[in-house]
């Protein structure tokens, strides 16, 4: 979310005529947008801006926050930041750099606004996407389901749909410019348009107009959406995905936990058995689908017999990709009152045996790939010299022998020859246009 | 946030009160509930509503937090005071209707009684059970607005209640039917044990909402 931002306010600052540099100390502006899900990403924030106010004794600067702060940080950031804005005022960003040190701006003093309001001006802020064949589309802002590990409700405010209209034409617009991977972000995607009572389409009505756009402009793209909540995800939305082949066959389904007692004390809404239903409609009408997933462990009171059933949801499911998280409690969200009384050593531990379990179904899985030739989206070079690597539309990694950069923002074919755990290798067998190295 | 004015506040216990605002037109289904916050504090918290959906008032039950940053000060509001209500919120939502069985476990802890209450209010006719668990029956919050027949009063501090013993004593006791509708609102713990028993006698965990409050 927050790079999707970010290519908002840099195109914002540079129509207002600013230049970036990535020499921090020769900048005359730095801001900040935050990111509050960690505390250590917020005491970042901390440490830098006293460093920077510091500066100020030897050189003119002025400094900005914005994104995804709770209100008591707000409240402090008032006095270290000279400008603290909420992203859906953006587009008055230079407004307020060029009142800054004049006026007081009067916004300076308001809270956080949780309705959103004027949300859209922010939307309608032309990007500077910072890659030139992946880009984010926010299409959804805040969050109304109040997990008690997490502070976004209190930080983003109500959720707020973005018109459908503004999305297809955006990523109509990706399309023609030769965009390969277009992701559609949201809080919790897949409430798309519930906050419209009926007057906006629903997040499938969503995916298969951009499916029709697909079909009628001709062009190869994937198009992926992150991250869906489980309590909203319907058959609808899998049905979608298997009928278009633009939607890429990827499905990120936060669990959180294996366990029906922790997933209601971190107040998810769903069960397993909800969880269940939802992976076995993805196995039986998207059987080539892959399927990543969200984990958290040692959350407050998890008990090992908890934790053991995630463990066995690990087992079941067999994801090819878990972002699994050590629970820390984070201010502003419900847990931060309770006692965090897994110890951090066992967290580790815990952490370390759902990785396991990962790499245990994932070399298997990647196993039977060898031999065979799939689409990669090249996307950098690879730390191994000599190769590039790029991600499948299930985002499984791949890497090939080749030093074309050329190929970097292209589809190409590779045929795999190895697998380990988390990655493929193949050889370069085909690409799609004539790249010269 | 909408200003909401205060109509009264009335106090239940020593700790515990509801405040009664205006309705301003809030529309909430019951069980849902609203944050409420104050003008010059950035602190919000959230409160199930206590009125029913036909109410033209909204109301909360609060309990006061010893150091709490929004308790406190919902309880010194005096009528015509301005209160900051955003919502509602959550999907501890209850529609008669939704449920192919009109049957109804409802199990309380302390302020945890909030959202039936609400229920109560808007469904009167329906055919439910309600166990609620207090330390002392003074604690039991407006008890007569529930037919009294479907109320137990478990209370493990004094004697007065209709079951001497926490919530969780009591339903081990009970034989539950497995079609049973059970709601369950109040701190993790009981919601915890509560689940284990329930599930133990056999129901599904379909069958099974919760809503934490600690």
């Amino acid at each position: 979310m927050n790079l999707s931002d970010g290519e908002r306010v840099i195109s914002v600052l540079n129509e207002a005529g600013y230049e970036w540099t990535d020499n921090e100390e020769e900048a005359g502006l730095i801001g900040i947008l935050a990111c509050s899900v960690r505390q250590k990403a917020i005491d970042k924030v901390y440490s830098r801006i006293h460093k920077w106010n510091k500066w100020k004794n030897n050189k003119n600067l002025i400094t900005f926050i914005s994104g995804c702060i709770l209100p008591d940080d707000h409240e402090k950031f008032l006095k270290l930041f000279d400008i603290t804005f909420q992203m859906k005022d953006l587009p008055q960003l230079p407004e307020m750099i060029s009142r800054y040190g004049v006026t007081t701006p009067t916004h300076l003093k308001a809270g956080i606004d949780p309705h959103n309001e004027n949300i859209e001006e922010f939307w309608n802020v032309k990007p500077n996407y910072q890659s030139g064949f992946e880009a984010f589309i926010p299409i959804q802002n805040g969050c109304d389901k109040f997990c008690t590990f997490c502070a976004v409700p209190y930080t983003r405010g109500r959720e707020v749909s973005r018109p459908s209209k503004d999305i297809v034409a955006e990523v109509a617009l990706l399309i023609t410019q030769g965009y390969k991977s277009i992701t559609l972000l949201g809080q919790n995607v897949n409430s798309y348009g519930l906050d419209k009572k009926g007057d906006e389409i629903t997040f499938p009505q969503l995916l298969r107009e951009i499916g029709e756009l697909g079909k009628r402009m001709k062009k190869d793209f994937w198009l992926y959406f992150t991250s869906p909540h489980p309590r909203d995800m319907t058959d609808e939305v899998i049905e979608v995905i298997a009928e278009y082949p633009v939607l890429a066959k990827q499905i990120h389904l936060p669990m959180q936990s294996g366990d029906d007692k922790v997933l209601m004390r971190m107040n998810r809404k769903h069960n397993m058995e909800k969880y269940r239903h939802i992976v076995e409609t993805i196995r039986r009408i998207i059987p080539q689908a892959t399927l990543f997933t969200d984990i958290i462990v040692g959350f407050t009171g998890e008990t090992e017999e908890q934790f053991e059933n995630t463990r066995k949801a690990m087992n079941e499911f067999k994801f090819n990709m878990s972002y699994t998280a050590i629970y820390s409690p984070r201010p502003g969200a419900t847990s931060h009152r309770w006692d965090d009384d897994v110890p951090l050593e066992e967290k580790k531990r815990r952490l370390h045996a759902l990785t396991e379990e990962l790499r245990k179904h994932n070399l298997p899985y990647n196993n039977v790939l060898i031999g065979q030739t799939l689409r990669v989206l090249v996307r950098g070079t690879d730390r191994k010299d000599g190769f590039l690597s790029g991600h499948t539309e299930g985002k499984l990694i791949v890497r090939f022998a080749s030093s074309n950069e050329n190929l970097i923002g292209q589809f190409v074919d590779v045929k795999i020859t190895s697998a380990s755990d988390f990655s493929l290798e193949g050889e370069l067998v085909k690409t799609e246009v004539e790249v010269l190295a | 946030m909408n200003k909401h004015k205060v109509i009264q506040t009335r106090q239940l216990t020593d700790s515990t009160f509801v405040v009664r605002m205006e309705r301003s037109q809030l529309d909430f289904q019951t069980g849902q509930f609203v944050m409420l916050g104050m003008n010059g504090s950035t602190d919000r918290r959230e409160y199930s509503v206590y009125s029913g959906e036909n109410d033209d008032y909204l109301e909360v039950l609060v309990r006061e937090v010893k150091g709490g940053k929004i308790s406190g000060k919902l309880k010194r509001l005096k009528a015509g005071d301005d209160v900051y209500v955003d919502g509602p919120f959550g999907f501890f939502k209850f529609a008669p209707s939704n449920f192919e069985v009109q049957k109804f476990l409802f199990v309380a802890t302390g302020t945890g009684i909030s959202p039936f209450h609400s229920f109560v209010r808007t469904h009167n006719d329906l055919d439910y059970q309600l166990v609620h668990g207090v330390r002392f029956a003074e604690e039991a919050y407006d008890h007569r607005d529930f037919n009294s027949e479907r109320m137990t009063l478990c209370t493990s501090g004094d004697m007065k209640g209709d079951f001497n013993g926490r919530v969780t004593t009591y339903l081990a006791e009970q034989k539950i039917d497995a079609d049973m509708n059970c709601f369950l609102c109040g701190n993790s713990e009981m919601i915890y044990e509560v689940f284990d028993i329930l599930t133990g006698k056999g129901i599904p965990v379909s069958n099974i909402y919760s809503e934490v409050y600690f």
